[in-house]
């Protein structure tokens, strides 16, 4: 032990403070939520008293007393506040909450165990927008995203595309020579391939990136690195030893913004789902109703819903009220089934 | 020379270009100039966009320090390394930093374009090993007491392990004299250009140790047909941590370039 751990510590610890704070107001925010959807009183924040009786023999009662009277006055007025509510997959720090803040950074981005967890939520009301990665430039769809954008009655309301640069984090004051482990989720491992083998790293698969960073910070363990996003390395108050260790510059992540409603603002870009029957030349026809009308497509992803058969994607240039595309849509509902407008939305791309 | 296999010239006129994006080192006049020492992000910067605009082709800078003793500045280490990659953003000028650390050298090859071999160093074989399994190229400065056969053997086992990019570099041998730092001893560029195709550097700083034999030194490098320079320059010298007696202004420098790239046109006019 020597004095610059310990300062290490303390930091680490601070930035804790500062992430519990952060997710007891989330809870405010989404318990005004909840009560507003199932018409309950809101109401929420109260200190229990109990806080008080715990036994730290360095905290005492008029210095928690004066901590909690500020917490729950800042909860109280943040629950007093109309905030919109972005659900996202993985922990704060996650690249989906990257895009969250690039779509819009009024938005309150609020981390969800699975993908599942996002649909839901947003179906339920719980959250007003949530928001997926559909793919990668290197690592291809996201298939969990897309089997769940087949079943969703949610429309998309918006799509952002964004750099994915990795960066390898370490808890505060680890020499770099003594890291031997690193964890990440398999695709940034895999992203990151070459650099872990050139410096003779153990990579170990993790649920997420975020969460690898925030188990490092957690955990305090030697000789262990984890390859997250520089905005993790904010929030948990990592070193980063490298940025941009990704072993290709093209490194790019699509995601989709979903609301229980559709969009109502301007839109140049749509998406559509269906599904076709077995017969020689339906996704040909679909297909050719397109190209009639010089309809640019941006995207087409077949994605098997049952054995043998597929729900196809299709996204395109142009907006729903166009005359032109309303009537292309018309005909291909003609000849398709299970066909569903997704969504006419604006897609902002950052360099 | 017995057992170069492959420092050694097969040819009379064999002669290794190394390619560092689009820098082709052994063709032309490469210089390498910037502090002794990494100490803060505005003294590299500012040196490196000094050296830049007086034409040097490489920012060098030393992170790892190997230092005469143990209480003297050791170098910032990976925040040095840091440092360099934000000059290099700035800049574009490529990074030639020092390895003193076996377990270091991958970590410096993610953010150096060569990787430098220091004289107190020359015969670590270990290291001369680990730099050889990269591809980086490897600056090899010659030691202190080492002859030119020794020199010409430790380039060998980089090569022997694979890695083809080796330049190396004349920095001064110790000599009776004690006025100059070290005894900067010119007649190797000619004597390596007969033993091998390897490019040669001359650093004229370390080589005499005092500003004002520097110059002098630069000029003659270049009439003897160096393919490069290492020059230390600093953008404060009476603040450097480290080299403060032997570290140009980049105004001083800048002078002395201009001259310098004259002098190489009319040697090769005439030689």
């Amino acid at each position: 032990m020597n004095p610059e751990k310990i300062i290490n510590q303390i930091e680490i610890i601070d930035s804790r403070i500062v992430e519990l704070l952060n997710q007891r107001m989330e809870k405010i925010v989404i318990a005004k939520k909840f009560s507003e959807e199932n018409g309950l009183a809101a109401g929420c924040g109260e200190v229990s008293d109990s806080v008080f009786h715990r036994a730290h023999s360095l905290l005492d009662d008029d210095f928690l007393k004066c901590i909690y009277e500020k917490i729950a006055g800042q909860s109280s007025a943040i629950g007093s506040r109309d905030l919109k509510i972005m659900a996202f997959q993985g922990e704060h720090g996650a690249y989906s909450e990257m895009a969250s803040k690039t779509w819009n950074d009024k938005f309150v981005p609020i981390p969800c165990g699975e993908f599942s967890d996002v649909f839901s939520g947003v179906e339920n009301g719980l959250y007003d927008y949530g928001i997926v990665p559909v793919e990668n430039t290197l690592g291809g769809i996201v298939s969990e995203v897309n089997d769940l954008m087949i079943h969703t009655k949610l429309y998309v309301v918006g799509a952002v595309e964004i750099p994915i640069s990795h960066c390898l984090l370490v808890y505060p004051g680890t020499d770099h020579r003594e890291i031997r482990e690193v964890y990440s989720h398999p695709q940034a491992l895999a992203q990151c391939r070459r650099f872990i083998e050139r410096n003779k790293l153990r990579p170990v698969n993790y649920f997420d990136t975020a969460g690898a960073a925030k188990m490092v910070a957690e955990k305090n363990k030697e000789n262990v690195a984890a390859i997250s996003s520089k905005l993790a390395a904010e929030i948990y108050n990592l070193e980063i030893i490298k940025e941009s260790i990704e072993d290709y510059e093209v490194n790019r992540t699509r995601f989709l913004v979903l609301s229980r409603h559709e969009n109502e603002g301007n839109g140049d870009k749509c998406s559509i789902v269906f599904s076709t029957a077995h017969k020689a030349g339906t996704l040909f026809n679909v297909l050719e109703k397109f190209a009639s009308e010089s309809i640019n497509l941006t995207r087409i992803e077949s994605i098997p819903s049952q054995m043998g058969n597929y729900a196809f994607f299709l996204d395109f240039m142009g907006a729903s009220d166009d005359e032109k595309i309303k009537r292309v849509l018309e005909e291909v509902k003609r000849i398709v089934d299970d066909f569903r407008m997704i969504g006419c939305y604006e897609e902002r791309k950052v360099k | 020379m017995k057992n170069l296999k492959l420092a050694g010239k097969k040819t009379e006129n064999q002669k290794s270009i190394i390619e560092i994006g689009d820098l082709r080192i052994g063709e032309g006049l490469t210089v390498i100039a910037g502090p002794c020492s990494v100490e803060s992000v505005s003294q590299t910067i500012e040196t490196a966009h000094g050296v830049k605009k007086a034409g040097a082709n490489m920012l060098r800078g030393g992170a790892f320090k190997p230092r005469t003793s143990t209480y003297d500045f050791q170098g910032l280490g990976l925040k040095g390394l840091k440092i360099l990659e934000m000059a290099k953003k700035e800049t574009g000028l490529p990074i030639v930093t020092e390895v003193v650390d076996t377990r270091d050298v991958s970590w410096i090859c993610e953010y150096a374009d060569v990787i430098q071999i220091g004289a107190r160093n020359m015969q670590n074989f270990s290291l001369l090993k680990e730099v050889g399994r990269v591809r980086k190229p490897v600056l090899l400065k010659r030691g202190m007491y080492s002859t030119l056969s020794e020199w010409l053997n430790c380039a060998e086992y980089i090569l022997a392990e694979g890695n083809p990019n080796v330049i190396l570099c004349e920095r001064g041998i110790r000599t009776f004299e004690t006025y100059t730092r070290n005894t900067l001893d010119l007649s190797m560029i000619p004597a390596v250009k007969a033993e091998t195709h390897l490019p040669i550097f001359i650093d004229p700083s370390h080589g005499t140790g005092k500003k004002h034999l520097i110059e002098p030194m630069i000029y003659a490098a270049i009439a003897a047909g160096a393919d490069g320079l290492v020059v230390e320059v600093h953008n404060n010298p009476s603040e450097a941590k480290s080299d403060a007696q032997q570290q140009f202004t980049p105004d001083e420098f800048q002078a002395i370039m201009v001259k310098a790239r004259k002098l190489y046109d009319s040697v090769r006019e005439i030689l």
